[in-house]
């Protein structure tokens, strides 16, 4: 197998690894994050590691920087042996490994130049040349075959844009090892294309290259290799081009997944929420939609169509000019998110940290939040047990996965946390959902719980609005799926036209017939 | 699966994570231990009600302070409500000769006034707080001056000095309304959806307008509490010595914010509670009470002060608490054998 990858890709026999991990084991007080774990990238190579959160990839990527110090196993970069005492992210950077996240690590107020080029000005006579960095960043920008204004603030541009400085940054520190840390999960498609185009020219130059990801079908569009870990133990390395999504999805969980999305509820109920002519400047306009109870709708299109704007508008947190909203055929004015709730909405917004949980608060004082004055004692104060009962129950129905009512949702992982978000909603009886991108960054398992969930409320009678860059989510769990583009509806897709072909049409604006 | 009763048992890490949650209140018994035992005046029963009676109005500003501080703001102008809630009380009743019930409703309601527009400059103007209040402090500060020329006005009834240095049996009168304020307050933060609600703003703005949180009210609220609680406050004041004095709460301002920080109230907001500040208010005034009978320069006690909401802020800052009620992970093994039974 090694051969033929070998001859695949064009790598001469006998080629040194960049970099190659060797038994490694990390152990963290009473916890064993990774156990014997081996790893090697190869020069011109793109190397997809997967597994779930808490499978331990982040933690073999900062064993590779130098981040982590691991308890066992050896570390040769370019074939040398690596000395772990005093080995550190300033070293590992020094011998040529950057670090991309999916995080912003750039200065907002700073131009994209300033950025690019932070803590490595050129200088002439003690001032910064600002001559010679212009020169440099347009040969970069030449390089990458991009086009990214330099010398606006970086707060002005687009997220796309925003992650081709932060590679650029990692790539003109002459660095021979880049890790990209779920650098698309918050990117659309087209966007993500042109990461794969620049990761292609990264590679001819020889660099190697650690993608993780949890979008499976980018592993399959980029990598040339992967690793599976699970439970921080390594379960298998391999050429991709020998193995199809179901046996990586089967690695990954440990288990067969056999019926990936649920099948759908087909009883649908009285239209719950129409919408007729909804505008708003700048967003979206004239829309028009409507779902039925029982009924999952979803809403597509690519960053700035304006479908985060109008579930927003339809929350009542994004202005409107013009157009009617109805809630089970009565017309309503919707002022404010409290108003929203009052009619029976619950939005699970696409920024789970920061928009959907209060970080600072435990379990059950997130899960009550919106529905504290059901649980008063004489009409004014708080009846703590209760709400406790009510947290406790819903929690146990979604199979949270926790270990105390008063814990702090900050270290829960990804999925259990929207699971709580969504359980708000449930313990408050909504009767809309508006879910915005509900599997953003979180694992193949968790996603699974959280289309099961999805397809718990419809049974229940729940009406769901959901938006999702992943099409194929889309497709497996809506019964129709209406697509925007540049703000207004382009499409609208169900039965047998729900393919990906049809959609992606449409969402870049050709329409299909 | 565990069962209800386990998940919803507090303090599941066992007594270190208590004794972490309550840490202040441990400090103080252990300040007041100290001092008993190293300095006979201290232990004196006119000692000890003399420290309850010179905490409780600053003790009830502070919680004042606390609710601002808790959703996530600064109210400044608290120094400028006192100086203005005095002067004006005592013009009321010696120059405008009304009632004394007339003219406390009257200045109670005018700090609720100056609280609401804090509020309205904060949530509505979009200011920072700090700058907002800073600004109030200084043009009510400005009309004091205006209203009293700077001149202190004495002459307020000699019945009213209850209020300030009255007895109940051997427990002062301010001492009982301070734990009665305090009380009241307590119910409202723990038991009352809207105390909740101060909590979640401070929080997570975003994430509790987008749950259907009231953030404007709410964020008003804390500022008129602020407010009114100061001009409770400012009236003891003012009854101890039985004339409106402009600047009353001059020094008062830094005391307050220690108070509140030394209470274990999170100076990013969402975290806090109101008997931290009552213990707060007693911590700081054991200390100069016990600097003033070692026959220390009052001036070192700034510098102590001083030293004291450094070392609490930097604690503050510097660790990362498990929310409200720290609870650890229980064993697994030791979760297992409590399942069995």
């Amino acid at each position: 197998m090694t051969s033929r990858f070998q001859a695949e890709t064009g790598i001469p026999n006998g080629a040194v690894p960049l970099v190659e991990l060797r038994h490694c084991t990390m152990e963290f007080p009473g916890v064993r994050a990774l156990d014997n774990v081996n790893f090697t990238l190869m020069p011109g190579e793109c190397h997809g590691l997967v597994g779930e959160n808490g499978a331990g990839k982040s933690t073999l990527s900062k064993c590779i920087t130098g981040e982590n110090h691991m308890t066992k196993g050896e570390l040769f970069i370019e074939g040398r042996k690596v000395r772990l005492s005093g080995y550190s992210i300033h070293e590992s950077q020094r011998l040529g490994i950057q670090v991309v996240h999916q995080e912003f690590q750039l200065m907002s107020e700073m131009t994209g130049l300033e950025n690019i080029f932070i803590g490595h000005y050129a200088r002439r006579g003690g001032l910064i040349d600002w001559k010679a960095l212009t020169k440099k960043a347009r040969e970069l920008m030449d390089f990458l075959q991009c086009d990214v204004n330099l010398s606006v603030p970086v707060r002005y541009l687009r997220t796309a844009e925003k992650q081709i400085i932060q590679l650029a940054k990692a790539v003109q520190a002459e660095s021979k090892v880049l890790i990209l840390d779920e650098l698309t999960a918050v990117l659309q498609e087209k966007d993500i294309l042109n990461i794969f185009r620049i990761i292609g020219i990264l590679k001819a130059k020889g660099m190697g290259i650690v993608y993780i990801s949890h979008r499976l079908n980018e592993i399959f569009e980029c990598c040339d290799s992967y690793t599976v870990l699970c439970d921080g133990r390594h379960i298998h390395s391999g050429n991709v081009r020998d193995i199809d999504k179901k046996e990586l999805i089967k690695m990954i969980i440990g288990r067969e997944l056999t019926q990936v999305y649920p099948p759908m509820n087909r009883r649908f109920g009285d239209v719950m929420l129409e919408v007729k002519g909804l505008t708003a400047p700048k967003a979206f306009r004239d829309i028009n939609f409507y779902v039925r109870s029982g009924e999952v709708i979803g809403l597509a299109g690519l960053v700035g169509a304006g479908k985060t704007e109008l579930v927003q508008a339809i929350f009542g947190t994004h202005p409107l000019t013009g157009g009617k909203i109805f809630i089970k055929g009565k017309e309503v004015t919707i002022k404010n998110p409290r108003h929203a709730i009052m009619l029976g909405l619950g939005y699970v917004p696409d920024e789970r940290r920061t928009l959907g949980l209060n970080m600072k608060f435990d379990i059950k004082e997130n899960t009550v939040l919106p529905s504290m004055s059901r649980f008063r004692k004489f009409k004014l104060f708080q009846d703590h047990r209760a709400e406790a009962q009510a947290a406790y129950d819903i929690n146990e129905k979604l199979e949270l996965n926790y270990y105390s009512l008063w814990q702090s949702v900050e270290k829960l992982s990804g999925g259990n946390q929207q699971k709580i978000v969504i359980a708000k909603w449930m313990l408050r009886n909504s009767e809309i959902f508006l879910l915005d991108e509900p599997t953003r960054g979180i694992d193949v398992g968790a996603k699974f719980e959280i289309y099961k969930l999805i397809d718990a409320l419809t049974r229940q009678g729940k009406s769901v609005i959901m938006v999702s860059p992943e099409l194929e989510e889309l497709i497996g769990l809506c019964n129709r799926i209406y697509i925007l583009y540049e703000g207004s509806i382009m499409d609208i897709v169900e039965g047998e036209r729900k393919t990906q072909e049809v959609i992606i049409s449409s969402l870049l604006g050709v329409k299909e017939k | 699966m565990n069962t209800f009763e386990e998940k919803a048992k507090r303090y599941s890490g066992g007594w270190k994570s208590f004794v972490r949650d309550w840490m202040i209140l441990f400090l103080f018994v252990a300040l007041v231990v100290i001092f008993s035992l190293t300095l006979s005046t201290f232990r004196t029963t006119d000692n000890i009600m003399n420290i309850l009676r010179q905490a409780a109005f600053t003790a009830i500003i502070a919680m004042g302070e606390f609710f601002v501080i808790l959703i996530g703001q600064m109210d400044m102008s608290i120094s400028s409500i006192i100086g203005m809630v005095s002067i004006f009380f005592a013009g009321f009743v010696v120059k405008m000769g009304m009632p004394v019930w007339i003219a406390i409703a009257l200045v109670v309601a005018m700090a609720a006034i100056i609280g609401t527009i804090n509020g309205i400059l904060v949530v509505y103007g979009k200011m920072p707080s700090f700058i907002a209040t800073l600004v109030t402090m200084n043009i009510i500060k400005g009309f004091n001056y205006l209203y009293s020329k700077g001149l202190p006005i004495s002459g307020l009834p000699d019945g009213f000095n209850f209020f300030g240095s009255g007895y109940v049996g051997v427990v002062p009168f301010p001492v009982i309304l301070m734990f009665i304020v305090a009380a009241i307050l307590f119910i409202i933060t723990a038991h009352t959806s809207v105390g909740r609600s101060f909590y979640a703003v401070g929080g997570n703005l975003e994430a509790s307008k987008l749950s259907g949180i009231n953030v404007v009210f709410v964020s008003i609220l804390a500022f008129v509490f602020s407010g009114v609680l100061t001009a409770i406050g400012a009236l003891g004041l003012t009854a101890k010595t039985l004339a409106g004095n402009v600047s009353l709460g001059e020094n008062l301002l830094f005391d307050v914010m220690t108070i509140v920080v030394l209470g274990g109230t999170s100076l990013t907001g969402g975290r806090g509670r109101i008997f931290g500040v009552v213990i707060g208010a007693l911590f700081l005034q054991v200390i100069s009470n016990a600097m003033v009978l070692m026959g220390i320069n009052t001036y070192w006690q700034w510098v102590v002060k001083g030293i004291i909401l450094i070392i609490v802020v930097l604690i503050d800052s510097n660790t990362k608490r498990d929310i409200v009620t720290a609870a650890r992970k229980p064993k697994p093994a030791r979760a297992g054998e409590k399942g069995e039974k």
